[in-house]
């Protein structure tokens, strides 16, 4: 038992507590800024293992960027808060399952990794990492860049308006979806109700 | 250090995304779930990576764990888009509202 | 004119050329795709006819054609091969497919004029050869089951022409679900087959020739030979519509009349009969192969004729009596008449493809199937009556014909295979026989309701066009001709028999079980009838030409049984139950004016006897005035009730046990059984499909449940 390995219990319970509030918290917004928490956690158990810039990255994209993205998701979508029960049916199936799962990991990884300690942690330098990225992982990389342009454009195309004509698109930034969820015949009639701004051609498939 | 500690972290953070993935309604909640599993993967890879081959020039478990991040910005940006769809066409995000599937 | 065999795949790729080039631009040409199909049909049976005539002078042929080029090498000598194997028997069964087809498709072209799905028709039909042609031709069983399979979805596509109508969808269902049902047994065949074909040394295990070869060497295990044939035999029942899996047969029906003479005829019933020939040398290792195929052949035959007495709809009719005719093909392979078998395929063709054709040629002058809406068609009809009574005159086997000269060819190797020992040679030689009554019965009564008395139609009949009654009288022509290739007038030293001998067929070819068992009786003295020696003459066979019993010459029983020579005895018999038959059929049907039925004058004998008025007025001038009270009373219970009941006993007794048979067998034991397994199924789909939730997270939790079992199932296992 080290230092380093104290430290490491530390975060490690602060990560697995902050997940447990993700998955069991009955507040939405609350969840997410749970699951924030977490992702926040995994930073410090990459610094802990000595991957600073991996640590970087992770509070940048996913804290930063991931957790954010996931409030506005909540609050476009008008989830309930607190009102309705966000477990489904399937609690008892989906705890058996984990923890069925977690009995068989564990067991498995105990078995096999039980006696391995290290005495020194090393991590890659950043020059290190970019000489492998822009050397051997360039081709994945460039790849990379093109999934995210893809699912870019992808998340686009879905999550905008389908109104069926060409150029009558205006509303796309309008966030007056789900603000009558009742009934289809309510959506349809606001949007029959809704001037296009404009008239950019007339008619044709898309 | 000890390289169960972080792997059996990993395995917990798994399975609680599993967990999530299965109990809860909200999608959005099934998508934070997802990445719960997808961090806990990240940590098994740079454990790998520091405790067992730090010497490794390609540092493929570092690249494998940026990439895992890089992915998983994506999908929940396609994802979350999804979601909307599916809110604006049943005005709902209950995963087990969408059951047009069933026999 | 040898090179010319090198060439027999151009008959294979012609039609698939033209299925391919009528669906591509079909709709577009004068006649609607259909000159394609019928250009293409032409250039192909020209081929096959030199392929057939080259074999044919060159037969015994030594060593057959093989062509072939690996299609999928999979390993050293696992190889997929596409290829050709040219020989006597496939160029019979090139020229009988072709021909047929050719005929159908000129025929065709007036029957479906105005149809809307012309081209479609007219590209399926060609794409169906086709499929035939690819099975008859293959050198390997992996090829001949893509052609099999192939056969079976062009003929689903086909019978479901009018797929407007639910039941022709029905039909259509029906025929696919069965036949693919007995696939399954063709291809556990062929795999078993070719798995005893491993470690012999071979070029690849699926190659047809060298199965022959390892299977006549006795390389080959029994229980591969057992197991492998009988396996293959079930994809041929249901092909080739043995009892029990010949229910698609009748309702195949549902097409149109063109595709049910190219089924019946050409393309797809005799599938399962060319591959059991074609695999002969194989099942001739086992007498049990051979006596479940002969006793299934022999249900057949009977049973399936008494099913056509029943019908109105003369296609059923007809369809029955494939049935029938099916089952002597089978049998005779079972009583080791292969070349009787392949005789009757090959004449059996030309006149059911006249039979068929002719019926829809009425079909298409009254508007109805039903001989009920017939009646008097000779009159309006000529050419359509004639080259019917021909093809009713094959099929009942009436001497001169091309059917008198095959199926007494079955008859005489039944009778053979009796004189070696064998119980199921008696079986088919006298079941074959009582058929033969039935058959003469049905098709007897088919023509009279058909062609005698007044019209009974809502439209007046006409006779059908030129390109109708051509393909009509060619087949009429063939459906007599071709039976002379084998009779005693033709010449012994090349003939049907050489023709299709293949390099393991050959004048020395024995059957090992009856060798083994000669010896074996032999030591133990057995008893005729009990199969294993072999011993003296056959049943009726005792004054015919000793060459006809290949077992008296030296006591070993060959496969050819040589050169065909009269049968006297035979013939009187079958000529006697071929009066009887049509008499009996006079007595209940020919209530129309006897002097316009041709077929009327035949049956006189028989009508005489059974006319009770003739024996009322013999009985009073010369027995009645004398000994009035007694005796007329005696003799009009005798004419009455004794000769009267007997006659009306043995129709109504056929009757009855037709009805009997399509009643619980037909209905109840085979459809039930059919029915049964589609209600169990749909019982516990109602059940399984529970667990179809359509809750995503379910079906994840599943498969993570899954994955754990899994593991632990493979750690717990290693």
């Amino acid at each position: 038992m080290t230092g380093l390995d104290v430290v490491f219990v530390l975060v490690a319970l602060f990560t697995a507590g902050a997940a447990v509030l993700t998955v069991t918290s009955k507040n939405l917004v609350h969840a997410a800024l749970s699951l924030a928490a977490t992702l926040a956690g995994t930073a410090g158990v990459f610094l802990v293992l000595h991957a600073d810039f991996l640590a970087l990255v992770q509070l940048v994209v996913n804290v930063g960027a991931v957790a954010v993205l996931f409030l506005f998701g909540l609050m476009l979508t008008r989830a309930p808060i607190g009102r309705e029960a966000l477990d489904s049916q399937n609690r008892g199936l989906g705890l058996a399952v984990a923890g069925g799962l977690f009995v068989l990991l564990s067991g498995l990884i105990i078995a096999a990794f039980g006696t391995t300690t290290v005495e020194q942690v090393t991590g890659a330098s950043i020059e290190v990492i970019g000489i492998a990225i822009f050397a051997d992982w360039v081709l994945p990389f460039e790849l990379l860049s093109m999934l995210l342009l893809a699912a870019l454009i992808g998340a686009i195309m879905l999550a905008r308006r389908e109104t069926g004509e060409s150029g009558e698109e205006a509303m796309v930034t309008r966030i007056d979806v789900g603000d009558t969820p009742t009934t289809e015949g309510g959506v349809r009639a606001e949007l029959e109700n809704t001037t296009p701004a404009g008239q950019l051609g007339a008619g044709g498939d898309r | 250090m000890s390289l169960v500690g972080p792997l059996l972290l990993a395995t917990f953070l798994f399975c609680v995304g599993i967990y999530g993935v299965i109990a809860r309604r909200n999608a959005v909640l099934v998508l934070i779930s997802v990445e719960l599993m997808l961090n806990a993967v990240n940590i098994n890879l740079v454990a790998f990576q520091n405790l067992l081959f730090p010497d490794e020039l390609a540092v493929s478990g570092l690249m494998f764990a940026l990439f895992i991040i890089g992915v998983a910005a994506a999908e929940v940006g396609v994802g979350l888009a999804i979601v909307f769809n599916m809110f604006r066409n049943r005005a709902s995000v209950n995963v087990d509202d969408v059951d047009l599937m069933r026999w | 004119m040898e090179a010319l065999l090198d060439y027999a795949w151009l008959v294979v790729v012609l039609p698939l050329a033209s299925a391919v080039a009528i669906t591509a631009f079909g709709k577009n040409l004068p006649w609607k795709g259909s000159e394609l199909g019928i250009a293409s049909l032409a250039i192909s049976w020209v081929l096959s006819v030199l392929i057939a005539y080259q074999t044919f002078i060159m037969s015994p042929m030594e060593e057959p054609v093989e062509f072939s080029y690996e299609w999928a090498p999979m390993g050293s000598e696992f190889v997929f091969e596409l290829g050709m194997l040219v020989d006597g028997l496939t160029a019979v069964m090139l020229l009988l497919v072709t021909t047929v087809s050719l005929m159908v498709h000129i025929y065709s072209r007036e029957y479906m004029h105005g149809e809307k799905r012309f081209t479609y028709f007219f590209a399926m039909l060609s794409l169906f050869t086709f499929s035939m042609l690819l099975l008859v031709i293959a050198n390997n069983l992996v090829q001949a089951v893509v052609g099999w399979e192939l056969v079976g979805v062009c003929s689903y596509l086909l019978i479901g022409f009018y797929w407007e109508e639910k039941s022709n969808q029905d039909a259509a269902n029906k025929a696919f679900l069965t036949t693919k049902f007995a696939d399954i047994g063709l291809i556990v065949g062929v795999v078993v087959l070719s798995a005893g074909m491993f470690g012999l040394d071979t070029s690849t295990p699926f190659n047809i020739r060298e199965i022959n070869a390892a299977a006549t060497a006795g390389e080959l295990s029994t229980t591969t030979v057992v197991l492998g044939m009988l396996m293959i035999f079930l994809g041929c029942m249901a092909k080739s519509g043995q009892m029990p899996l010949h229910v698609w047969l009748p309702d195949a029906m549902a097409g149109p009349t063109p595709v049910s003479a190219l089924i019946h005829a050409a393309t797809m019933v005799t599938a399962g009969v060319f591959v059991l020939a074609r695999l002969f040398p194989v099942l001739a290792q086992s007498l049990v192969v051979m006596n479940v195929i002969a006793v299934v052949g022999v249900i057949t035959l009977f049973f399936g004729g008494l099913l056509a007495l029943v019908q109105d709809d003369i296609k059923k009719v007809l369809a029955y009596s494939t049935v029938s005719q099916l089952g002597y093909m089978v049998a005779a392979i079972g009583v080791g008449g292969y070349t009787a078998s392949v005789f009757h395929l090959f004449t059996h063709g030309f006149f059911k493809a006249l039979l068929f054709l002719g019926a829809g040629s009425l079909i298409h002058a009254v508007h109805s199937n039903n001989m009920s809406d017939m009646g008097g068609m000779a009159k309006a009809m000529p050419y359509t009556f004639v080259t019917f009574i021909i093809g009713t005159l094959a099929l009942a086997g009436f001497p001169l014909t091309a059917g008198f000269f095959s199926k007494d060819e079955i008859l005489i190797a039944g009778e053979i295979w009796a004189g070696a020992g064998f119980a199921t040679g008696h079986l088919v030689y006298w079941v074959g026989i009582a058929a033969a009554f039935v058959t003469t019965f049905y098709m007897a009564r088919a023509c009279f309701l058909i062609f005698a008395g007044e019209s009974r139609s809502h439209h007046p009949p006409h006779e059908s066009g030129k390109q109708m009654v051509g393909p009509l009288v060619v087949l009429a022509v063939l459906s007599i001709a071709s039976g002379y290739i084998f009779s005693p007038v033709w010449t012994a030293e090349q003939n049907f028999e050489t023709w299709t001998e293949t390099e393991f067929i050959t004048e020395e070819t024995v059957y090992p079980f009856a060798a083994d068992a000669d010896d074996a009786a032999e030591d133990q003295g057995e008893a005729v009838g009990t199969p294993g020696g072999i011993q003296g003459d056959g049943v009726l066979a005792a004054g015919s030409e000793p060459s006809v019993l290949a077992a008296a010459e030296d006591g070993e029983l060959t496969v050819l049984h040589g050169a065909p020579t009269w049968h006297f005895d035979l013939l009187a018999l079958l000529l006697v139950v071929f009066f009887a038959a049509v008499g009996v059929a006079w007595k209940f049907y020919g209530k129309g004016p006897p002097d316009r039925d041709p077929t009327m004058q035949m049956g006189r004998v028989t009508t005489v006897l059974v006319n009770k008025y003739g024996f009322d007025e013999f009985g009073y001038r010369f027995i009645v005035v004398p000994v009035r009270d007694t005796m007329s009373r005696a003799a009009s219970y005798s004419s009455n009730v004794l000769i009267d009941g007997a006659v009306s006993g043995v129709g109504r007794m056929t009757k009855n046990a037709a009805f009997a048979t399509y009643r619980v067998l037909d209905q109840k034991v085979i459809d039930g059984g059919v029915n049964g397994a589609a209600f169990s199924a749909a019982w516990w789909s109602e059940r399984l499909k529970r667990t179809q939730s359509g809750n995503v997270q379910r079906y994840a939790a599943a498969l993570v449940a899954g994955t754990i079992v899994l593991v632990v199932a493979f750690a717990a296992a290693t």
